[in-house]
């Protein structure tokens, strides 16, 4: 590892200040359970790493009735699987953050850090974005919001400006008839880093056979999470059948960019997508997705 | 570059240390303290043979700079043990075959430790499930989820 400075202030308005005097030459160090590498592998090269870590009030999960859930950046993957509030309001992602990567990282690795490194091969953006999800960051100036959509801009980037930092993520309280699902493709079980993942939220119709206000977004094949609107719109007001699955997995294979790396070539990554939005769509459907259509 | 003080509880010890800012916490355990039981093994987050107890989790020593210790309690394999007497998951892997080459040891027992304190009879998925973030190239590790099974009996006398 190239060598640095460490600074550990003691609040949020310090860590801005270091931000801003430092600039290009600071980066903004978690958990560590990426940057790390990162550091190790000379990706990156700041002269000052600025730790947030030890700063308090940047971990804590609360839900209401009305504002929905706030998760702060500093929450530990593990914090938030055992979290309450998620696994009574949000099971999706009290099952996604309890499979993130292994268990040490999701002892040591926060949800900010995930999002702020960006690297696509992990769980939580597209779910995120199905969530409707939007992401709070603090600077010199105060606070803004931003939704995820647009925070999550490409490979290994944010929408982070230089000297913010990410302070938490907030995701609206689910609706009467909400549901949400997410599934994930690994290579091997054991590496940790999903190829593919595909998140579904919608609301059940009264009759109990459409939905509305669906979301489907993709993340991992793709450089970066992308929420497929039309696929969306394919699943809105009609019966779900497993022709109908079949229809918005091809509307999203068809326009799908993916990776193509060592670890899957670009038709590798759109077969194993389509196969699960039609998995997704058919199981949150009540449909049995072995059969042909 | 300019050094980071830090304060930390190691094996029930209060310790004091003067580290540079990019000291891997691995490397401090093994080549600062001399504590060479936390094993470096793959060195990017995936193998697990440098857990230890960060305060009461367990986490990989490889993915965590050593200023990260500071204020925190840190439990290495060293600090298993009582003594001369073993810790009842390192008499049950000898036991039940955990082990061949044992270089993955270590880390297994600092995550099997950390699997017993919050759930003392983990089922056999529990404890595979705990495990997943350590690799073993030798046992195939039916010999190490048998022995962490066989611990938590012991410990509950059965």
């Amino acid at each position: 590892m190239l060598p640095f400075d460490i600074a550990t202030p003691g609040t949020l308005a310090e860590a801005l200040a270091l931000l801003d005097q430092y600039d290009e030459e600071a980066c903004v160090f978690a958990g560590g359970t990426a940057l790390v590498i990162a550091l190790r592998q000379r990706m990156i090269a700041p002269r000052v790493v600025v730790s947030i870590g030890q700063l308090p009030g940047l971990s804590e999960i609360t839900y209401s009735e009305a504002e929905g859930l706030r998760i702060g950046a500093l929450a530990r993957h593990a914090q938030i699987a055992a979290s309450d509030p998620v696994r009574r309001h949000y099971p999706v992602l009290a099952q996604l953050f309890g499979g993130l990567a292994n268990p040490q990282v999701r002892n040591q690795g926060t949800v900010g850090g995930n999002l702020c490194y960006a690297d696509p091969a992990t769980d939580p953006p597209s779910c995120l974005l199905a969530l409707g999800a939007e992401v709070i960051i603090a600077g010199r100036m105060g606070q803004r919001r931003l939704p995820m959509r647009a925070f999550l801009v490409d490979f290994f980037t944010t929408a982070l400006e230089p000297g913010e930092i990410l302070a938490g993520i907030h995701i609206p309280p689910p609706q009467p008839g909400e549901h949400a699902l997410y599934r994930r493709h690994l290579r091997t079980p054991a590496e940790h880093r999903p190829l593919a993942n595909v998140a579904l939220r919608f609301v059940a119709g009264p009759d109990g056979h459409s939905w509305k206000d669906v979301r489907l977004a993709i993340g991992a094949a793709v450089p970066v999470a992308l929420p497929m609107d039309e696929a969306g719109r394919a699943l809105t007001g009609r019966p779900i059948t497993l022709a109908v699955a079949g229809e918005a997995a091809a509307l999203v294979a068809e326009r799908l960019e993916p990776i193509s790396d060592s670890r899957g070539d670009a038709a590798f990554r759109t077969a194993v997508v389509r196969a699960a939005v039609r998995r997704i769509v058919a199981e949150a459907a009540g449909l049995d997705w072995t059969e042909t259509t | 570059m300019s050094t980071h003080r830090i304060h930390l509880t190691l094996n029930g010890e209060a310790i004091e240390a003067e580290v540079p800012g990019n000291r891997l916490l691995a490397d401090f355990l093994r080549d600062d303290l001399g504590l060479t039981g936390t094993k470096r093994g793959c060195e990017t987050g995936v193998c697990g043979a440098c857990s230890i107890h960060l305060d009461d989790t367990v986490t990989k020593s490889c993915l965590c700079l050593a200023f990260q210790a500071d204020g925190r309690q840190i439990t290495t394999v060293e600090g298993l043990a009582d003594g001369a007497t073993l810790h009842v998951l390192q008499e049950a892997f000898m036991t039940h075959g955990g082990l061949q080459c044992g270089y993955c040891t270590p880390g297994f027992l600092m995550a099997s430790a950390e699997l017993l304190a919050r759930n003392p009879m983990p089922s056999g998925d529990e404890i595979r499930k705990a495990l997943s973030g350590n690799l073993c190239r030798c046992t195939g590790y039916q010999g190490i989820v048998d022995a962490v099974g066989a611990a938590a009996r012991t410990l509950h006398g059965i």
